[in-house]
């Protein structure tokens, strides 16, 4: 039965491609935290695998291999968007300066703090972080899909949690400080 | 032997994140136990890392999200189509030949992803059409007029060669602007490209559109323009035609 293997080989490509789509939209949306850019840089991500799945040729390494894509179409719209800056050391503190009363809510609840400081930190730190962590790659896979060499992925994965550990006590809700009256009731 | 002081935080990190060998990872759980100030630093770093962890389990999807997970399936007719071929086939080489599908296949399975990509651009080729979708995402001026130079060249050296080229240029996001009658900096040289090329096309993207209208931005499309539902479904759709695919 391996003649329907060769016919369904492109659903079977597919298929794999969508068992990667959460993973591959959790990190995009942990370097953008915007969920639109996420899902057009996911998107184009599938696209580029679907048209250059030759150049795949251990289908063993399409997690990784699809990860670079990611960070590449990613550059690639920093590229686009904004060609000044060097990406390494880029830092959106857009996203955290721009406050709402109901932000400022929601930044009391871990979930947003973490995000938040996060978004703080330096994308080449970010990338290395969140790949690591979320999507549990070795140092040597970061390595080989961010283009850097491992020592620096270390580096910026020890820098990044040492940033995140300051940067969340710095997000942390003031305590108000409780002050107790005593009144006469008598 | 080690101690915390020569421990330092990449070596830390690298423990915590299942880096180490064997041994490495012994000396420090050594230290571990001898050394509160250690053990809470590992804590702390294990700690961080179930956070970040947590903070993106469940990441806010985008309303299009839900979408996309449909656009890179074909229809079902496709894939019925494919797989009925596969029972004639069958049935056609039967086991006169079994050996050498066996044979066949055993290789093709190693090699499938080259086959895919096979599958998806040379559907068209025993035909002799060239077909090929250009995606424009940006307003920057200099894009837009790269995208209909492109596009103009490839037509007219097919009309040269008396080939048949079909070129579609697809606009999304930003790249909406190419289309728009009010903004467009080409209309005038889009309506003449169409009345030359009968084998142009120009789509907007219609994600980008409704973006645009929802956030109070009347939409005027040039004349004989058309609107794709979303412009990853069209060239998804396109791609799985065979055509080839360029990104200005």
């Amino acid at each position: 039965m391996k003649i329907f293997s060769l016919f369904c080989g492109v659903d079977a490509f597919q298929q794999q491609l969508e068992q990667i789509r959460p993973k591959l939209y959790r990190v995009a949306f942990s370097w953008s935290h915007n969920a639109a850019l996420a899902d057009d840089l996911v998107q184009e991500t599938m696209i580029k695998a679907l048209k250059n799945a030759a150049q795949l040729r251990d289908p063993a390494l399409m997690n990784s291999w699809l990860f670079s894509i990611l960070a590449n179409c990613w550059r690639d719209h920093f590229r686009q968007h904004r060609d000044m800056d060097d990406i390494e050391e880029l830092e959106d503190h857009r996203c955290i300066h721009e406050t709402t009363p109901e932000d400022e809510h929601a930044q009391t609840q871990i979930v947003d703090r973490v995000r938040n400081a996060v978004a703080m930190l330096p994308m080449g730190q970010r990338q290395v972080l969140t790949l690591v962590d979320l999507e549990d790659f070795p140092y040597i896979e970061v390595a080989a899909i961010l283009s850097i060499p491992i020592g620096t992925v270390m580096s910026r994965l020890c820098r990044a949690r040492q940033s995140l550990k300051i940067l969340l006590k710095e997000l942390a809700p003031q305590q108000t400080a409780r002050v107790s009256h005593i009144r006469r009731v008598i | 032997m080690k101690s915390n002081a020569n421990i330092s935080d990449e070596l830390l990190n690298a423990f915590v994140d299942n880096e180490l060998e064997t041994n490495e990872k012994s000396e420090i759980l050594d230290v571990i136990g001898r050394d509160d100030a250690l053990k809470g630093r590992v804590c702390e770093l294990r700690g961080l890392k179930e956070m970040v962890k947590h903070a993106y389990h469940h990441p806010p999807m985008h309303e299009a999200a839900a979408e996309n997970v449909m656009r890179l399936r074909r229809p079902q007719y496709v894939q019925n189509i494919r797989r009925i071929a596969a029972c004639v086939l069958l049935l056609l080489l039967g086991g006169v030949s079994g050996w050498f599908i066996a044979t066949k296949s055993e290789s093709r399975n190693h090699s499938y992803v080259a086959y895919v990509s096979r599958a998806a651009h040379n559907i068209n080729s025993a035909t002799g059409q060239g077909n090929i979708i250009f995606q424009v995402s940006t307003s920057n001026p200099l894009r837009l007029k790269a995208v209909l130079d492109e596009a103009e060249s490839l037509l007219e050296a097919s009309r040269h060669e008396n080939r048949q080229l079909n070129v579609e240029i697809m606009a999304n996001a930003e790249g909406v602007d190419l289309l728009r009658a009010d903004v467009s900096p080409y209309g005038k040289r889009i309506g003449l490209m169409q009345a030359k090329y009968p084998n142009l096309g120009f789509l907007a993207c219609g994600q980008a559109i409704r973006t645009l209208r929802s956030s109070g931005i009347a939409v005027h499309l040039l004349p004989n323009t058309g609107v794709a539902s979303s412009a990853a479904e069209e060239i998804n759709k396109r791609l799985q035609q065979g055509w080839d695919y360029a990104r200005i």
